[in-house]
């Protein structure tokens, strides 16, 4: 029961930085209907910042502060000066280009920083301390449950009490109404991307610490994983993604605990394959209706 | 026929010359239209006259080959999102609301003013669904989901509304609360409609498009006894 009990509030933990990492793909495909196959390299690339800054100043949270700007400003420039001028005429289009970004980040990183693993510190202990005995979560489970929960709350805010978060959802349900109600569609694409990366270089800052480290392909295994939990979720929920993040990660985790780490990245991809076949929605999402009624 | 082009020096909406082509389809040919503040004008004529290109040119989603716009006797470039901020809100054929947010947030993305949420709700009310604000639009019947489709038009406060086939769908007593609205809207309206007793009743104006040409421009009274608009419906029916 006690190792239950910990593999449950481990894979909740872990759950949590999925479930980031899934809402930023989530709120780039209900604006574009792209799955932004780069979030993950997008993500290493300002965590590699980060780290550059946290170890020129000292300051772990200096550096933590700079990713989440500099996930601003690379969505915004990737949307204004790449995914603008996509072809919208085929869904593949956006795939490959999102495809060839990947490439072109990973590649730079490389040239840049070195392909060999480079240490990132964790902000808080990653040892478990014991409630009743038993050894259930870490100081730094905490802060990675309290970072997603304040994003969580803070989009939710943003999308149905703000008229900044209305235009968004208007311009991703009805970009040609939208512009005759005086949304500036182009200006909320590039904010939903800005948005979204700014959540993805989050889930990198999380959970990069509780990896081997920093590498240009530091988040590769992590985008299959949330990729399957916003497939899960549904593509179109942002709680469902979030859910489905919780998800993957319970699973990740007692499959992880139970039957071995070696199985669980085939345990992850049986589940995007049982879901896309039996449930393509996802399971949390509205039937895929109308985007206008 | 050709109306003539208007007086650069009228307040009002004025459409000089437009001529808009598709390929090898003339769509507009040469038209010219003065709306003044306040007057109702409708824009009648058979199927594929232009009326709705006519609408997408004043609203900038589809540019002219020739011919200008001016707002104000000022020369006017419309571009669909800087609409509402000229003062400009157009309805759709459709009923083309945001169908996962509810009413009330399909009306408040309309609402441009510092108490966007107080004109949302008055709009709502003045078209009598604010007992449906926090539904969603597609649970609402058509003609319900009518009626939030010019909340939302409203909430913007235009000093022109555009009203595309407002009337489609519509039973009669619909149509008749629709004619109060317009009668009673105390604005510019441009109406692109079918239902002639619609436009008969409402209408200052009438601009009368057949094949993208203007061959009519007049009262109601005018207009329906015009021996060329009967021609072009009468040939339309045949």
């Amino acid at each position: 029961m006690d190792r239950f009990l910990f593999l449950t509030f481990d894979g909740l933990s872990r759950g949590a930085v999925y479930a980031a990492f899934a809402l930023a793909l989530v709120l780039i495909w209900r604006a574009t209907r792209i799955v932004n196959f780069a979030q993950g390299a997008m993500a290493v690339a300002t965590a590699y910042v980060a780290y550059s800054v946290s170890d020129a100043t000292g300051s772990y949270w200096l550096g933590f502060i700079v990713a989440l700007v500099a996930g601003l400003l690379l969505g915004a420039g990737v949307e204004r000066v790449v995914m603008r001028f996509v072809d919208h005429s085929s869904p593949l289009n956006g795939v490959v280009v999102a495809l060839g970004l990947v490439l072109i980040i990973q590649g730079v990183l490389g040239m840049i920083y070195g392909n060999e693993f480079r240490p990132a510190t964790a902000p808080f202990s990653r040892d478990a301390f014991e409630i009743g005995g038993v050894a259930l979560l870490s100081r730094y489970d905490l802060f990675v449950f309290a970072a997603v929960g304040a994003v969580v709350v803070l989009l939710t805010l943003l999308f149905t009490r703000t008229p900044t978060g209305l235009r968004m959802r208007a311009a991703a349900f009805a970009p040609d109404v939208s512009r005759l109600l005086g949304v500036p569609v182009g200006g909320m694409l590039t904010l939903g991307w800005a948005l979204a990366a700014a959540v993805g270089s989050l889930a990198g800052m999380l959970v990069i610490p509780t990896e081997l480290g920093l590498h240009p392909t530091a988040m590769d295994i992590v985008f299959i994983s949330a990729f399957t939990a916003a497939v899960v979720g549904g593509l179109d929920s942002p709680i469902g993604s979030v859910l489905g993040g919780l998800m993957v990660g319970l699973l990740l985790s007692y499959i992880s605990g139970y039957l071995g780490a070696t199985v669980a990245p085939m345990a992850v991809l049986a589940l995007l394959v049982v879901v896309l076949l039996s449930r393509p929605d996802g399971l949390f999402s509205r039937r895929a209706k109308a985007r206008t009624a | 026929m050709s109306t003539e082009p208007p007086d650069d020096t009228d307040q009002g909406l004025a459409l000089h010359h437009i001529t808009v082509r598709f390929g090898g389809l003339l769509a507009l040919d040469d038209v010219s239209l003065q709306v003044a503040p306040g007057r109702v004008v409708g824009i009648i004529g058979p199927n594929g006259a232009g009326k709705t290109t006519l609408f997408n040119v004043i609203c900038g989603f589809v540019g002219p080959q020739s011919g200008s716009l001016t707002l104000d006797g000022k020369p006017f470039r419309p571009r669909p999102h800087h609409l509402t901020r000229r003062g400009i809100a157009r309805t759709l054929q459709g009923v083309g609301q945001f169908g996962g947010m509810t009413v009330l947030e399909n009306v408040l993305v309309g609402a441009r003013s510092r108490k966007a949420e107080a004109d949302a709700w008055a709009a709502l009310e003045r078209c009598g669904v604010a007992e449906h604000a926090r539904a969603l639009p597609g649970s609402l019947p058509y003609a319900k989901r009518k009626r939030v489709e010019l909340a939302r038009a409203l909430a913007s406060k235009p000093r022109i509304l555009m009203l595309d086939e407002p009337a489609g769908g519509l039973d009669t007593e619909e149509i008749r609360w629709l004619a109060e609205l317009i009668q009673g809207a105390q604005t510019t309206v441009l109406l692109v409609e079918h239902h002639m007793e619609l436009v008969m009743s409402v209408c200052d104006e009438i601009l009368v498009l057949d094949f993208g040409k203007p061959i009519a421009l007049g009262t109601p009274g005018e207009i329906r006894t015009n021996e060329k608009v009967a021609e072009a419906y009468l040939g339309a029916a045949a």
